[in-house]
């Protein structure tokens, strides 16, 4: 080694280095990436923790990126999605969660803002063809994964315009159209075909996709409503939920009564209770057999809607009735004057899940309308050859329906379906993998997510207290038309948010462990880099003690035993 | 990066951006606070120092001959004469013109009880010098005797608990208000656990013209029986319960101290070592100690204020919060 001489110094630079002190090692630390929570349960896949140690490093345009790799609508999941991420947050255990979505919507924003393309490349022209039909969120995220993987694709969609229901039935006042419009605009830019007024067994069949396509993808959605009586009655003038709420969105027209009952206690049932209330409705009833959703509640006993709109609606004055269902329609002649009540429960009756009604418990609710909101199920028109008279599709986890090769499906028709965007959009990403090994007659893709980082494993030391970042909502009295409820957060808000992540599993480039190791056994690269590399263990001097790995705060140094 | 556009290990040692006092191949055990405390204090001085160190662990393992970790001038002195044998590398220095500043080093026994007359003598001629005590709090190099820096209770080799006592039947000695007393510019004490405050104080230190002393708590995995990855989790106990207090005096003037911010039972870091196992059996004896403990961190508390009244950036809890990319308070 060249001899080194520091100012002062006359000694030979450190002999020491001639003893390898790393012989005396039984076990070893070393660097392993693990999971962050937020990742681990996204149902798009996105893996906040890295885009979000982007943000934090100021490089706004490569956390868009690194998002848009993965989920290629931010600006509409930062506004819709009923972020999981926040719940499983590690920091949530701390103070409070990192305000995951609004970092995502300000991403989505930026980009439609400033123009970032994204990091696509247009299909060849000699490229394979695949079909994708629906240009709703499932859709939307199977073409552009196929894209981006370099094939042609074709997007069908019966209607003039895409983005299933996020065009048809969310209401503006919590997507605005513009951003809809922007970030879907940009998004079948990157080199989508897309082919509007074409419906599927109408304008094209099934057999002519497959003979004219390597590969097809359904992304239909829920187009059919549930049928719905009590006991075998419906009133004659009955309106449908969905409907009504399209209507509305589509014209701003809504039905004409004083006062409403809406059943069910899904997202359906919450936005057209809010939109009747806006409409000068004065009494809004929404009755659902479930609770309202929260921590200690298991999810198949809590109300679908998010809790954020829950929440919302009943700040405007809808009432909700839980654990209550409609024993009976009180009509004259053909018509609702109201409703008779009973309380109503999901319980274990003779070994399976059952809907319990309490006798003694009815009361009578007096409405004009009762209007259902209980759920949607595939129309099969065009399809019939794939459902079996099923009114969803069996399918694993990939998309891929047993017996028909080349035919992957995902989002809301499919069985087991979160019934969610994030969830869409994560199946259209796995089926275009799928979709992606079938065309190059590999295996099976195989997801291999490292497993994930407990809270227990966090140093807590080293991290502080801070707030969450604040977003502006617009007051209730002025929520009367479709003004975006809730605000985004600002640019400087956002870099604090982000300073806030604990960056679980995932070096952050601390410098605890180069810091910290008493034998000067960790080295740093010159290049910063927070993925781990920037620091490099020198076992010929570690002797294993795991100060480091006990110290590092986001449990990104494990040890292993080494003899 | 690509691996072979990667420098090689001894060239990445060689460009890394710190100074590196003292290098690896030393052989202390394995998590020992003292090495990282001397490699701290090291690198932050700066390579124009100069250093005397005293007999024990610290001098032992970083020059087993014919090798020395150091790459700065180095010395041994006794046990014994630490602080006269610096007085004399100051005088030289000064009298050549040069300002090469000299730092002289001991554990707690050579600093508390044998050297400390030679560092009386030091501090009262007002030599121009940093004088760091590594304190593990027991004569660990020759096999974990009791000193007078040893805590109240604890077992070492020759305060057994047994039949007439639980462990050192003493209490540990105040050093940090004796070495006050000399009326020195700057005298203050430091963790291991936290190495920013650790770092701001050597440099602090190393500024003032005149005496100046630092005593850094140190945890020794052998001697104090605990794991040695737990060397850091220890250290920032004994701060965080009250036990050993974060001061800066100045002229014997209490000039500072760290405030704390959530306060620990005393049992916290007594449980996490093995020096402390007999507190923890059925015994009135024990259970006597244990409060005897609590009440001589409560009396530090009070007495350097050490309370915080609402949470600090420099506080307990605060001090060593980390950043991406490595940013620090000092
Ligand atoms: C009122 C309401 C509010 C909601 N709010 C939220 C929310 O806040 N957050 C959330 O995460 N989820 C919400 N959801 C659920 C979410 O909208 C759906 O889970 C998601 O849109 C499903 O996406 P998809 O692509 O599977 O289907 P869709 O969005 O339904 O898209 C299907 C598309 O396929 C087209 N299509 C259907 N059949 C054919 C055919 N034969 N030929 C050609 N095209 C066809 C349709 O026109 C449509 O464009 C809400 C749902 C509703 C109804
Ligand atoms: C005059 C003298 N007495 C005794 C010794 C033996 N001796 C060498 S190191 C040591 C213990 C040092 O203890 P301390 O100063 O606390 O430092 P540590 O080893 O704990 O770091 C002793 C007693 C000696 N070298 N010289
Ligand atoms: S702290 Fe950061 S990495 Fe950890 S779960 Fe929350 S957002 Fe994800
Ligand atoms: S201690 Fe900090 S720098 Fe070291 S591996 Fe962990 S996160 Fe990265």
């Amino acid at each position: 080694m060249a001899l080194i001489l520091t100012r002062g110094g006359f000694a030979l630079p450190g002999t020491s280095l001639n003893f390898k002190t790393g012989t005396w090692r039984v076990q070893k630390p070393y660097h392993r990436h693990l999971s962050a929570p937020c990742h681990a349960v996204c149902p798009a896949g996105e893996d906040a923790q890295a885009y979000i140690a982007k943000v934090d490093e100021g490089h706004f345009q490569q956390a868009w990126e690194t998002l848009v790799a993965v989920n290629p609508l931010p600006a509409v999941t930062g506004r819709v999605c009923h972020h999981p991420c926040e719940s499983a947050c590690n920091r949530g255990q701390f103070d409070e969660p990192l305000a995951i979505h609004k970092i995502e919507r300000l991403l989505g924003d930026q980009a439609i803002e400033q123009g970032w393309a994204y990091p696509v490349e247009k299909p060849r022209k000699s490229a394979l063809r695949v079909a994708v039909v629906g240009a709703g969120p499932a859709g939307l995220s199977a073409a552009y994964h196929l894209v981006r993987r370099g094939y042609n694709v074709t997007l069908f969609d019966q209607l003039p315009e895409p983005g299933g229901i996020l065009r048809t039935a969310l209401p503006a006042y919590r997507l605005p159209r513009l951003v809809l419009d922007a970030e879907v605009g940009r998004l079948l830019a990157v080199g989508i075909d897309f082919r509007p007024h074409h419906r599927l067994g109408r304008d094209v069949s099934l057999d002519e996709l497959k003979a004219d396509y390597s590969a097809v993808f359904l992304g239909p959605g829920d187009q059919k409503s549930r049928e719905w009586s009590i006991d075998g009655v419906v009133q004659r003038d009955l309106h449908v939920g969905l409907d009504l709420l399209k209507e509305w969105v589509a014209m701003g027209s809504v039905p004409q009564c004083k006062s409403v009952a809406i059943v069910g206690g899904g997202n359906t049932a919450i936005d057209l209770s809010r939109i009747l209330k806006r409409a000068g409705v004065g009494e809004v009833h929404v009755v659902t057999h479930q609770a309202l959703p929260g921590p200690d509640i298991p999810k198949e006993e809590a109300m679908s809607a998010i809790r954020r709109e829950i929440d919302q609606a009943l700040e405007e004055g809808v009432v909700i009735h839980t654990h209550r269902g409609i024993r009976r329609l009180i009509l004259r002649g053909e018509k609702v004057v109201g409703v008779e009540l009973v309380h109503m429960k999901k319980m274990e009756k003779g070994g399976k899940k059952q809907t319990i009604a309490f006798e003694g418990t009815e009361t009578v609710l007096h409405v004009d309308q009762v209007i259902p909101a209980v759920g949607q199920e595939v129309d099969p028109f065009g399809m019939e050859t794939l459902l079996h008279q099923k009114n969803a599709f069996e399918v694993d986890h990939w998309g891929r329906i047993a017996g028909q090769d080349g035919i992957f499906v995902g989002g809301d028709a499919r069985t087991g379906s979160s019934g969610t965007v994030s969830g869409a959009i994560g199946d259209g990403r796995r089926a275009a993998e799928a979709i992606d090994a079938f065309l190059r007659e590999d295996k099976a893709p195989e997801e291999n997510e490292a497993p994930t980082l407990a809270f227990e494993r966090l140093n807590l030391n080293y991290y502080e207290h801070a707030p969450r970042q604040r977003e502006v909502v617009l007051p209730v009295d002025k929520r009367l038309g479709c003004e975006e409820i809730e605000g985004g957060l600002s640019i400087s808000q956002v870099s604090l948010e982000a300073r806030r992540c604990f960056s679980c599993g995932n070096c952050f480039a601390c410098d605890n462990c180069w810091t910290l190791c008493p034998d000067q056994a960790v080295l740093k690269t010159k290049e910063l880099a927070s993925d781990g590399s920037h620091y490099v263990f020198d076992y010929d001097y570690c002797k294993g003690c795991g100060l480091c790995a006990n110290e590092c705060p986001c449990g990104f140094i494990a040890v292993e035993e080494e003899i | 990066m690509t691996a072979d556009t990667a420098p090689s290990i001894p060239d990445l040692r060689n460009s890394q951006l710190r100074f590196r006092a003292m290098e690896s191949g030393h052989r202390a055990c394995l998590g020992c606070g003292q090495a990282l405390a001397a490699r701290l204090v090291t690198e932050s001085a700066g390579p124009d120092v100069m250093i005397a160190n005293a007999t024990g662990c610290l001098e032992i393992f970083t020059t087993p001959w014919p090798e020395s970790a150091w790459r700065i001038p180095w010395m041994h002195s006794l046990f014994e004469n630490t602080g006269a044998i610096a007085s004399g590398m100051e005088a030289a220095l000064k009298a050549q013109g040069k300002s090469t500043k000299v730092i002289a080093q001991g554990g707690d026994g050579g600093t508390f009880d044998i050297g400390f007359q030679a560092l009386s003598g030091m501090l009262e001629r007002g030599h121009n010098v940093l004088y760091v005590c590594y304190d593990n709090e027991a004569y660990m190099n020759t096999g974990i005797q009791r000193s007078s820096s040893t805590p109240h209770a604890a077992m070492t080799t020759t305060s057994p608990p047994g039949k007439e006592r639980m462990g050192k039947r003493h209490l540990k000695k105040d050093i940090i208000s004796i070495i006050a007393a000399h009326h020195i510019p700057y005298a203050a004490t430091a963790s291991v656990a936290y190495p920013s405050d650790l770092r701001k104080k050597v440099r602090r230190a190393l500024a003032i013209e005149g005496p100046t002393f630092l005593q850094i708590h140190a945890p020794c995995p052998l001697g104090w029986g605990h794991e040695g990855d737990q060397s850091i989790a220890v250290a920032r106990l004994a701060v965080q319960t009250g036990l050993f207090p974060i001061i800066e005096l100045e002229r014997g003037r209490l000039a500072g101290a760290m405030p704390l911010r959530d306060i620990k039972p005393v049992t916290d870091y007594l449980k996490a070592q093995q020096r402390f196992r007999h507190l923890f059996q059925d015994d009135p004896r024990a259970r006597e100690e244990l409060e005897h403990l609590q009440a001589l961190a409560d009396h530090n508390i009070e007495v350097y204020g050490l309370r915080g009244e609402a949470p600090d950036k420099l506080d307990s809890e605060g001090a060593d919060t980390v950043q991406r990319g490595g940013v620090r308070w000092a």
